[in-house]
């Protein structure tokens, strides 16, 4: 729907000589409108700010560091795309530079914080069974959607049929893991790219970036990296969110009524 | 129901719509705030900065014309229905506006007899929502967003619920670890009792859920709910868990065995009603302390002529080594001897739980003798002799 106009939005790293640590964190001047403008208008007008939704503040690249982001796989399982990642490696193991990492991290908290902002179905991924739940919990706490089991083929390629309706697929994907298993990727990613919905997935050194939109080389095993990206973009796609709500001149949700999860346990369907 | 929930959704559009339009005539003069210049503060403004056009996505679009197509069928079918029952009402000279379900299937029975013996392939009448299944409502409002953070799995009352139980199994390991750094122990007393109890079976589940399960998914939830269950403080989870638990009420019904009576003699009595076998039925009554009198229609065991029928009368007395210590009287009708022999075979064991321990009512149980035999007669098929037997054929 509004795929194409992101071809403009510009990358942060581009904007941005200095070090990401160092960003200014300054509000920008934005032009109050006299009257109240139709919203697709906003929309277009912001992307040209490098960073409406001043996701720079969101981490630093120590945040990143404490959460074990920076640890990759064993040498030997390398993947070649993602050689410019890596800073070294130490007894074996490979270490990613995370300031490269931070560049990327914060070009996808910025698109995803565009996509919540122009009311865009954001589904998060993740094939590793320790962090599912997390996952889960964290994508309805975002008030986004989740899926962390088994893919069933065709679920974006044939969702008329899956789904038995004419049916919205997500506009934004995030990969917490783009492996469906150690061997294989997630079918999703390809599916994505076939459907041109834009991706964003964290790439440990075994994978292959090559189909993401916004790949973010690092760490997508330890719960910690993992419960760090998700709070990333809990907080990203809040900020866009409440943007949008606050320019309608709606009140703000409640954030906290999507952390009961149990409330929409036992609803019947039949009507 | 899913159509009325949605219009009101609309309506409240509408009206959204409607205060924006007023806001806008309102001009520039009610514009007191600049708005913010980036998002990580909100401020909530008299008057918005923006406006948005009311969308509706292709998905709603699509849902809403199917609902509409569904509706104008129920409707023409309710017509006919109602149309239907009056001609029946008149053929029957009862009143059209007081007729009931009841009659219209008294009046169909009566005007179009069937010979047909599944009840179900016989000619009925029923209103049109219970003769077409229910349709799903939409899982998604006007912009097409669905309602459920798993819906795209395409299973989410499902993965729901097996999200909630890691949930509560999160929080009881918790609990755990708290409680035994302050040196708790979980109460013993507390303890979940789940003898008697059975997960729900899949069938039930998926009806709960609305949803078809694969069988590995199913082993999924059992699994989970067993580790749930299993753990020391699972008791504080009791409602969560109690809602996905069935009673075992076939089984704990059979291991009550009923309290004997006494008699104006001063005797232990037992009587059990409706022993069937075949098309046999009898009612038994075991008497404690007796001689081994054995009485069946007024008769004693001559009734039965044939050596096998006394054998399977006095077989669970045999096993229980109860002959000659109880009386029996039985009334039987109906069936013939053989039938008539195994309905009070099993009214006499039924009848003995009451006055053997509980190590043999098990034997007893094993054995077979508390078991109803549920065998009929096998009809006679054409072109055969009986119901497995072939005419004798030779080909030369």
């Amino acid at each position: 729907m509004f795929r194409k106009t992101f071809n403009n939005l510009p990358r942060l790293s581009q904007l941005y000589a200095v070090p990401a640590r160092l960003q200014n964190t300054q509000a920008a001047q934005a032009p109050t409108p006299a009257e109240p403008e139709d919203i697709d208008v906003i929309e277009q007008r912001i992307l040209k700010h490098p960073d409406y939704f001043q996701v720079n503040n969101l981490f630093t690249v120590r945040d990143l560091f404490n959460a074990r982001v920076h640890y990759g796989h064993k040498e030997g399982s390398l993947d070649d795309r993602m050689r410019p990642y890596i800073y070294g490696s130490r007894l074996g193991h490979l270490i990613f530079d995370l300031d490269k990492t931070a560049s990327h991290l914060r070009d996808a908290l910025n698109f995803a914080a565009h996509i919540a902002f122009r009311d865009g179905i954001i589904l998060f991924f993740n094939r590793n069974a320790i962090n599912a739940h997390l996952v889960e919990k964290k994508a309805m706490e975002a008030g986004e959607f989740s899926h962390t089991r088994f893919w069933r083929g065709g679920i974006f390629t044939n969702a008329n049929v899956q789904f038995d309706a004419v049916t919205r697929l997500p506009d934004l994907c995030i990969f917490l893991n783009t492996q469906n298993n150690v061997m294989a990727q997630h079918t999703a990613v390809r599916d994505s790219a076939k459907m041109a919905i834009p991706t964003i997935g964290i790439v440990d050194s075994n994978c292959n970036p090559n189909l993401i939109t916004y790949p973010v080389p690092g760490n997508d095993d330890s719960p910690a990296a993992v419960e760090l990206y998700c709070n990333l973009f809990k907080e990203a796609i809040w900020r866009g969110k409440r943007k949008r709500r606050e320019l309608l001149g709606l009140p703000p949700l409640d954030e906290t009524q999507f952390k009961s999860s149990r409330s929409r346990s036992s609803k019947g369907k039949s009507g | 129901m899913s159509l009325r929930v949605l219009s009101l959704n609309l309506l409240k559009n509408n009206r959204n719509f409607l205060q924006n339009a007023v806001r806008n005539s309102k001009g520039p003069g009610a514009q007191a705030l600049a708005v913010a210049p980036y998002a990580t503060q909100v401020t909530v403004q008299a008057t918005p900065a923006a406006v948005q056009k009311q969308k509706v996505s292709k998905a709603m679009k699509a849902y809403l014309e199917r609902a509409k197509e569904h509706d104008d069928f129920m409707k023409t079918q309710d017509l006919e229905f109602q149309i239907g029952k009056r001609h029946l009402a008149n053929m029957m000279g009862a009143d059209a506006e007081t007729f009931t379900q009841e009659d219209i299937d008294e009046a169909i029975a009566y005007l179009f007899p069937s010979g047909l013996f599944d009840k179900r392939a016989r000619p009925a009448m029923r209103s049109p929502e219970e003769v077409f299944p229910a349709r799903k409502a939409a899982e998604f409002d006007e912009t097409g967003r669905p309602f459920h953070s798993m819906f795209y799995t395409g299973k989410p009352n499902f993965f729901q619920l097996l999200h909630d139980i890691v949930e509560e199994t999160n929080k009881l390991y918790d609990l755990e670890e708290r409680m035994l750094r302050r040196g708790n122990k979980p109460d013993e007393n507390q303890k979940l009792e789940t003898a008697g109890f059975q997960l729900l079976p899949k069938d039930q589940l998926e009806r709960v859920l609305v949803e078809h399960i694969a069988d590995i998914e199913y082993q999924n939830f059992t699994n989970a709910m067993d580790r749930l269950i299993s753990l020391p403080y699972s008791y504080k989870s009791k409602a969560f868990i109690e809602r996905y638990l069935k009673p075992l009420i076939d089984q704990s019904k059979q291991l009550e065995v009923p309290k004997p009576k006494i008699d104006e003699q001063g005797r232990q009595y037992i009587t059990t009603y409706e022993c069937l076998r075949k098309t046999a039925r009898a009612d038994v009554t075991v008497r404690l302390p007796g001689t081994g009198k054995i009485t069946i229609n007024g008769q004693d065991i001559s009734y039965f002529s044939s050596e096998e029928c006394k054998e399977q009368l006095l077989f669970p007395l045999n096993y229980s080594e109860m002959l000659g210590k109880v009386d029996v009287e039985a009334n039987v009708e109906g069936g013939g001897p053989s039938g008539q022999a195994g309905a009070i075979r099993w009214g006499i064991a039924m009848s003995l739980r009451s006055f053997v321990d509980q190590e043999m009512i098990e034997s007893m149980r094993l054995a077979g003798l508390l078991t109803r035999d549920y065998r009929r007669r096998e009809r006679k098929k054409y072109g055969q002799e009986g119901a497995r037997r072939k005419y004798t054929w030779k080909k030369r």
